[in-house]
């Protein structure tokens, strides 16, 4: 599609191009802002019980500026070495994230949830020379660190920069009542005293000197990813990928971002891609206040962010709204400022989206990408024009076509695996040549994902390509029966899987996690035979208290899956 | 036996020193902290919520003001009332005390005893707080609808006018937190926290003055009485956990709706007795149940939430909640 019918479905003013040579790097990005917001209020942390601290601009960048010199002065680190960063939404991530673009380094973000195996490959993957990381995690370093070749490591705590008295409290709480502080046994540098040391060594040449080789193809960030396909990872993500994957979010926002003027909350974590792009580098570039929340399980967590600040701006993932909308406190008092809530990381469910405007009153539209994507490749126009269940059009710069098998476009309507092409796509995956070379195509990045579009240019997601069910040689879509099971009452989440059968190689089972009025089991598979084929109703309900999720709360299928090949290895006796 | 003690308290209450101006002081500022962390738990929202649609909390205020004076009558009835005789009237005034300890709104320490359970701690603020709202005309609604199933013959007079008074004055700290949380959420926080351990604390306070000193008393008390003030929090905190089982809310739901409505607020009713029994004769009497029942939650709880966290936290443990 080279023609790019979508381009008329764009927002007045939006250009159908991003002017990519803006900035050459993020340093400049996050600079640009704190020079144009200085005083105003940058991140917010809030505790669920209310408690909270803030930074302004200006203060993130003086900090991020002693925290790239202590960097590259003290721990004497040069261009290109990577950076682990592992902690929850708190006020030391800007500041140590900006430091380390500011160095000219490598962000490598790890989620903090980690295994110690699944940090050592992370690390190891990776090669990262240092790590920064929350206290509160710090007793996996003697296991993890000996395996790595991170040679320093500075430790947050999670009520930096908050008021003195409040940040005691927290610590004393942390302490003897939560008993979350481990002993931490291996030599270690707090954030504070980095900073105190990096503010001596700094001086602007320096600061100047750290970016004199970084252009916009230099990697800022390796984001991991590929849980799907087994090991993880690195997507390398240059400077110039997030930097344009940023303003081509904006601009598809249009006046609905209000220069300096939004208050959104940043409820899913930063260490993911969605939350990076758009609510760190996004909402940051765009001079707003980002109310970051350490945790937003369980969803009540919530109440005191919207209680105590004028939201203006939600960004979130299915499980999350829908979690918001089942929150008795959220139905009885929605946030009254609120303009817009974007969607991402999965698709979001009709019936979400319709409860999300109802309740609000505010528009919520999904958008769509990968990590490999820095995220965002389509997003749906937010001045009406948006299609409920379609990721909406490609933002400016971006070619999206749909192939079959063979690799020829398939015709309007029929589903095809995605492929996007775009100044933000990845540079490819970190050390792993024959990955990088069976998703990067003649530029071209292949998703996995199916998808369809209609002739003006809208785009719909079938399906993950790996999830797809095949009964009997019909293709079933998973998403397609969630939508349907999510409909009915009483069901608060919903996972559908394919599982082995004899006869018809694999059939229907779904995975129900049910509220306080649950349908049964036959009321379900009732209500899918209105209006699906036989081969696609389940043949199997179970209800489940939970379902097993990614860090943003994405339903993981794989999961489910392995927990069924399990099941029958322990009934087979092996 | 219980005569002797009736003879007792006749004669204690002859002395003015039931309970010490110090002590009634250090009583009304703990119940003013307590009353201010939880006005500091809400906003004018939450108000107008409480009002236009009560329907929202409603198996917490069923459980609050259904459950909890029908199960203070029933024990009543049951324990106490076959005790009255005619030349012994003090069991009535016992009686008070437990329906009164039955009708008052939940306490912020179940917002501590939640917390340890693993329940939901927004849930558990917020229905302490619905009830504190809904007592001003629920608790006094309560002892005159039970109170005259019981007192029949006016020969005992439940000053419900006061209570009422009583409730509004302790309105005002409410407030007071409302406006400091609106100025700063920080210290909001802060005092929200004192407020749960400030109800602690009267445990504390109870037990290094009040029990000592009412040594004999609590001896010579009667085991209907005990049973009374232990049965009001142990059934209330399981007959509620068993109405939240039936309706299938999530379990850290059902722990916190238990705690929720078991536990009261014991200061609260200390307070409303020495202000409108004031210079009543049998006043030690209708303290009796409050004083035991603020005494024996805290072990109750204690044991409720270890009982609770071992049933659920294998199941529980795979959602991180900090993260």
């Amino acid at each position: 599609m080279n023609e790019r019918p979508w381009l008329a479905h764009y927002s007045k003013g939006v250009p159908k191009d991003i002017d990519t040579v803006l900035f050459s790097n993020l340093a400049e990005l996050v600079r640009e802002a704190a020079g144009k917001y200085s005083k105003t209020v940058a991140f917010t942390q809030v505790m669920p019980n209310g408690m909270n601290g803030s930074l302004t601009y200006a203060q993130i960048d003086q900090y991020s500026d002693q925290f790239a010199a202590y960097l590259r002065e003290d721990l004497k680190l040069s261009a290109g070495d990577r950076v682990a960063v592992q902690m929850p939404n708190c006020l030391s991530y800007p500041i140590v994230a900006f430091g380390i673009f500011k160095a000219g380094l490598v962000l490598v973000n790890t989620n903090p949830l980690y295994t110690p195996t699944e940090m050592i490959h992370q690390f190891t993957d990776s090669g990262a020379k240092a790590l920064v990381t929350i206290d509160m995690f710090a007793d996996r370093l003697p296991k993890v660190l000996p395996s790595t070749s991170i040679k320093s490591v500075v430790t947050v705590r999670i009520s930096e920069y908050f008021p003195p008295v409040i940040h005691g409290v927290i610590r004393m709480t942390q302490k003897f009542w939560q008993k979350s502080l481990p002993k931490v046994t291996s030599p270690v540098t707090d954030f504070k005293t980095a900073l105190a040391v990096g503010s001596k060594s700094l001086n602007k040449d320096s600061l100047a000197k750290y970016l004199k080789d970084v252009d916009s193809s230099t990697v800022a960030a390796l984001q991991y990813t590929g849980g799907t396909t087994g090991v993880s990872k690195g997507a390398m993500l240059s400077h110039g990928n997030l930097v344009t994957n940023t303003l081509q979010m904006i601009t598809m926002c249009g006046d609905y971002m209000r220069p300096g003027k939004e208050i959104v909350v940043t409820a899913l974590p930063l260490y993911h891609i969605f939350a990076f792009t758009i609510n760190l580098l996004g909402f940051y570039h765009m001079g707003a206040r980002n109310l970051l929340v350490p945790t937003p399980r369980p969803p009540s967590n919530l109440k005191r962010v919207f209680e105590n600040y004028k939201v203006t701006w939600m960004t979130g993932v299915n499980t999350l709204f829908n979690a918001l909308l089942n929150e008795r406190w959220f139905q009885d008092g929605p946030p009254k400022h609120l303009r817009a809530s974007a969607a991402g990381g999965m698709a979001l469910h009709d019936s979400v989206s319709e409860r999300w405007r109802k309740v609000t009153g505010t528009p919520i539209v999904e958008g769509y990408g990968l990590t490999e994507s820095s995220p965002v490749l389509t997003f749906n126009p937010l001045d009406g024009g948006g299609r409920d269940g379609t990721i909406g059009v490609p933002v400016p710069s971006t070619y999206i076509k749909l192939v079959d098998e063979k690799g020829t476009e398939v015709k309007v309507g029929e589903p095809g695996e995605l492929l996007a092409k775009g100044p933000q796509i990845m540079l490819g995956y970190w050390n792993n040549e024959a990955e990088s070379a069976k998703v990067l195509k003649g530029g071209w990045l292949k998703t996995g994902d199916m998808a369809t579009v209609d002739s003006d240019g809208f785009f719909t997601i079938v399906d993950r390509k790996k999830d797809m069910i095949l009964v009997s040689g019909f293709n079933v879509y998973p998403n397609e029966i969630e939508e349907k099971i999510a409909q009915l009452e009483g069901v608060q989440e919903v996972g559908v899987i394919g599982i082995p059968d004899e006869k018809s190689g694999e059939r229907v089972k779904a995975y129900i996690v049910a509220g306080t009025s649950a349908p049964t089991a036959e009321q379900v598979i009732a209500h899918c035979r209105e209006d699906l084929a036989a081969y696609k109703v389940p043949t199997a309900i179970e209800f489940v208290d939970e379902l097993p999720k990614s860090p943003i709360g994405k339903i993981l299928r794989r999961e489910l899956r392995a927990q069924v090949i399990a099941a029958s290895d322990a009934k087979k006796g092996k | 036996m219980i005569t002797n003690a009736m003879i007792w308290v006749t004669e204690a209450v002859k002395e003015p020193t039931v309970i010490t101006p110090f002590e009634e002081a250090l009583l009304a500022g703990l119940v003013f902290i307590i009353m201010f962390g939880l006005g500091a738990t809400l906003t004018p929202k939450d108000f107008k919520l409480a009002i236009k649609k009560p329907a929202g909390l409603i198996i917490g205020w069923v459980c609050q003001f259904g459950i909890m004076p029908l199960l203070a009558y029933f024990l009543v009835i049951t324990f106490l009332m076959p005790l009255e005789t005619a030349s012994n009237k003090d069991v009535l005034f016992i009686a008070i005390g437990a329906l009164l300890m039955g009708a008052v709104p939940a306490g912020t320490t179940s917002n501590i005893f939640t917390y340890f359970s693993k329940g939901n701690l927004a849930l558990s603020v917020m229905m302490t707080a619905n009830s504190t709202l809904w007592a001003i005309i629920m608790t006094p609604l309560a002892l005159f609808v039970y109170g005259g199933f019981l007192f029949k013959d006016a020969e005992v007079q439940i000053p419900t006018e006061n209570i009422v008074r009583t409730l509004a004055v302790l309105l005002v700290p409410v407030v007071v937190g409302m406006v400091i949380r609106k100025y700063s959420a920080n210290i909001g926080a802060i005092l929200e926290l004192m407020g749960g351990f400030f109800g602690l604390f009267f445990i504390v306070f109870l037990m290094a003055t009040w029990v000592p000193r009412n040594w004999v008393l609590l001896t010579s008390t009667n085991w209907q009485t005990y049973l009374v003030a232990i049965g009001l929090g142990l059934f209330g905190i399981l007959i509620a956990y068993l109405i939240a089982k039936a309706i299938r809310v999530h379990p850290a739901n059902a722990r916190t709706i238990a705690l929720e409505t078991g536990i009261q607020n014991g200061p609260l009713a200390v307070a409303i007795i020495l202000v409108t029994f004031r210079g009543n004769p049998n006043i030690d009497q209708i303290l009796l149940v409050p004083a035991l029942y603020s005494l024996f939650i805290v072990i109750i709880s204690t044991f409720v939430t270890f009982w609770f966290r071992r049933a659920n936290v294998a199941e529980e443990q795979k959602i991180p909640n900090l993260l």
